[in-house]
């Protein structure tokens, strides 16, 4: 965290960043709560094919999310990316089905252990939330109590979805507090006498608390300030080694995600931009918005005018732009980016993208576009 | 266990936990100032007198037992005069006490259990239910209490008999606590809802809900905790403003005349014609008794608020 701006150069990706198949195999044997017992043998943890998730309005279907689809391998780490409204969230929500009452699930399929939770009902989806995939909240100070103690509140999932009784589910939570670095001294705080960084350890604890395959971070480090956000990524990154945990961490920030995440998925109007690993996307953006988004963070080193700036504004959900989406707002827009919508094509080095400037996969990435930037007003065809 | 009496408002509630050290520190914050120094003072005194008149006055005189003659005014054996049948006006006010302060305390007690139970239901569950509870505290906002004593009284006395005793207290004094009640709740009912509303919006309920927690278990375990402050607030002013009301309702004449309240008091000065004879200390006693009572729990009432409050500066 010391330089963050320094994404493309600098980023020291750990060489182990992934744990190797055979050992999460082995971490999801290990498991203290059995799997549940529809799960398919051999199924990838987590599988998301073309997910719809809509929100009704009164004029309409607001299409936050539309058409996404991307995999969570065990022991993975994955970053969702993208500006504010681009369907991050809502991504995160679709997965344990907590989506405000306007919100529907209306196309595609999410795969947890190959057990579809879409068409599952509210009763059902009760297995699943929280034992499997958990949750760490946008700013710990409102997701927490004010009048009960840390250690009753991280005890709570353990009573109420494992069945434990009260004593054993609070020295279970005293564990999970001291795992997470809160001494045992202070579990029988409340929450205002515990700082920012310490509050957010808490929120982490109670995400672990019933032991689950995948934490889903929504902003987990955002509000804190650069130290105790080094120190709460550690953390993740720690409880991920030791415990096998697949993550999925939302954000805004880029440096973020550079250093805690294997893999980065960028969205853009409800949409995949850009998915593959961390590094080549960051070092190598091929979708003009990923490149947009890499050059709007500002960089200690550059001068402070090479700031790139994304004019415009994300489209209207309501009635999202025919073709692609960021055309609109796009350097290098051609005639059949706002008639067409770009489909995704994979690359050799894992990267995947929906962009008409690369329409097949066997085009050099870096090559033509890259020459186009060089023009500020680009070529548009 | 974790939730403790007044411990269980927002931010101030930490500090103050069941163990004996920190009731200290709370009890030291509240003696501190001076409004709650002399609230404490006074209402101390007077709970005081309500436990045990008969320690300091002897026991209550009738008409009979009189010591005095007819209006005597204050004098060394009878510090604060007789009245009209030479009973002696000490006696009568401190043995007013302990009548007044026990329909106002059962008075808030009705009140505040309703109150917070309809008020937490109504917020918590909203749509139709929220608004079939509002518009019948609405019907119970609009009600006179004094009018709707002068109806009740005569109905309840007539099914339950004037001589009939509940907990020792008479009927008519129930009638009274009654009607005190069934005017009072939608006030704090209207409070405690309006805060729920703003607390179930916030993040920790949602939290709740995704861990697995009932929503009876989030009203009770979440949501309550979160406005024992309010509750605390409206039980001190549901107790001054029922003591008040206690004092109008019998001085108009719906009191017990066998149970000397200060407002049976004030009723019995007004038609022995007190005013007119000049006998200002059968008058002063219950009527100062009332504005102290009245006053201390507002001045409690105040400092508890701010103390409780999170976003007082003085706290």
């Amino acid at each position: 965290m010391t330089e963050p701006s320094e994404i493309p150069e600098t980023v020291a990706l750990p060489e182990d960043a992934t744990i190797a198949p055979s050992k999460a195999a082995e971490i999801r044997g290990q498991r203290q709560w059995p799997l549940p017992k529809l799960a398919v043998p051999g199924a990838p943890l987590l599988e998301v094919k073309d997910l719809q998730t809509h929100f009704r309005l009164r004029n309409g279907w607001v299409r936050a999310v539309d058409g996404v689809s991307f995999g969570l391998a065990d022991g993975e780490a994955l970053g969702l990316a993208g500006e504010s409204a681009c369907g991050k969230t809502t991504t995160a929500l679709s997965l344990m089905k907590l989506l405000p009452s306007n919100g529907r699930i209306r196309g595609g399929s999410v795969e947890l252990f190959g057990i579809d939770l879409v068409p599952k009902s509210e009763v059902a989806m009760q297995r699943y939330r929280w034992r499997e995939i958990s949750m760490v909240f946008q700013g710990a100070m409102n997701a927490l109590n004010p009048v009960i103690r840390v250690r009753d509140q991280i005890a709570e999932p353990i009573q109420y979805r494992l069945g434990q009784p009260e004593a054993a589910a609070r020295a279970r939570a005293v564990e999970l507090l001291d795992l997470v670095g809160i001494p045992r001294k202070r579990s029988g705080s409340y929450p205002h006498e515990l700082s920012g960084g310490m509050r957010q350890r808490a929120m982490i604890a109670m995400a672990l608390a019933c032991d689950p395959a995948i934490v889903v971070g929504d902003e987990p480090t955002t509000a804190l300030d650069v130290m105790v956000q080094a120190q709460i990524l550690e953390l993740l990154e720690r409880l991920r080694r030791e415990l096998g945990l697949s993550l999925i961490l939302i954000t805004h920030d880029l440096s973020v995600l550079a250093e805690t995440c294997d893999r980065v998925l960028i969205m853009y109007a409800g949409k995949v931009a850009e998915e593959g690993p961390v590094r080549r996307v960051f070092t190598a953006p091929r979708h003009p918005y990923t490149r947009k988004l890499v050059g709007s963070f500002p960089n200690l080193h550059a001068d402070r005018r090479t700031l790139d700036v994304i004019h415009g504004q994300p489209p209207d959900l309501l009635d999202p732009p025919p073709g692609c989406r960021f055309a609109p707002r796009c350097d290098f827009a051609m005639p059949v980016c706002t008639e067409v919508v770009p489909p995704e094509v994979r690359f050799s080095d894992g990267v995947r993208v929906a962009c008409h400037l690369f329409p097949k996969s066997d085009i050099e990435t870096i090559g033509a576009p890259a020459s186009a930037a060089a023009g500020p007003s680009a070529p548009a065809a | 266990m974790s939730v403790t009496g007044i411990a269980g408002t927002e931010l101030g509630v930490g500090r103050f936990r069941r163990t004996g050290q920190q009731a200290r520190d709370f009890a030291g914050r509240i003696l501190g100032r001076s409004d709650g120094l002399v609230g404490v003072v006074i209402l101390g005194v007077f709970t005081l007198l309500a436990l045990a008149p008969d320690l300091f006055v002897g026991p209550l005189q009738t008409i009979v037992t009189a010591t005095g003659k007819p209006l005597e005014p204050p004098s060394v054996v009878h510090v604060l005069g007789t009245d009209e049948t030479g009973r002696d006006m000490l006696n009568l006010t401190v043995h007013g006490a302990r009548i007044s302060m026990t329909i106002g305390l059962m008075a808030t007690l009705i009140t505040i259990f309703i109150g917070a139970l309809i008020g937490v239901l109504s917020g918590y569950i909203g749509g139709r239910l929220d608004n079939v509870l509002m518009r019948i505290s609405d019907f119970f906002l609009v009600l006179p209490t004094i009018v709707l004593a002068l109806i009740l009284a005569p109905i309840i006395l007539d099914i339950i008999g004037p001589e009939a005793e509940f907990l020792g207290i008479r009927a008519t004094l129930l009638v009274i606590v009654v009607v005190i009640g069934l005017t009072s709740w939608a006030t704090t009912a209207r409070v405690i809802r309006s805060q729920v509303l703003s607390l179930k919006e916030r993040m920790f309920v949602d939290r709740a809900r995704v861990i697995g927690s009932s929503s009876f278990r989030i009203m009770r375990r979440h949501i309550l905790p979160n406005v024992v402050n309010l509750i605390v607030a409206q039980s001190v002013l549901t107790f001054a403003t029922a003591v008040f009301t206690e004092t109008t309702l019998a001085f108009i004449g719906l009191g017990d005349p066998t149970a000397p309240s200060w407002g049976e008091l004030l009723n019995s000065a007004q038609s022995s014609g007190a005013p007119g004879l000049g006998a200002w200390w059968y008058i002063a006693p219950p009527a100062v008794s009332v504005v102290l009572v009245v006053l201390s729990f507002t001045l409690v009432g105040n400092a508890l608020d701010d103390l409780l409050n999170p976003k007082s500066a003085r706290r």
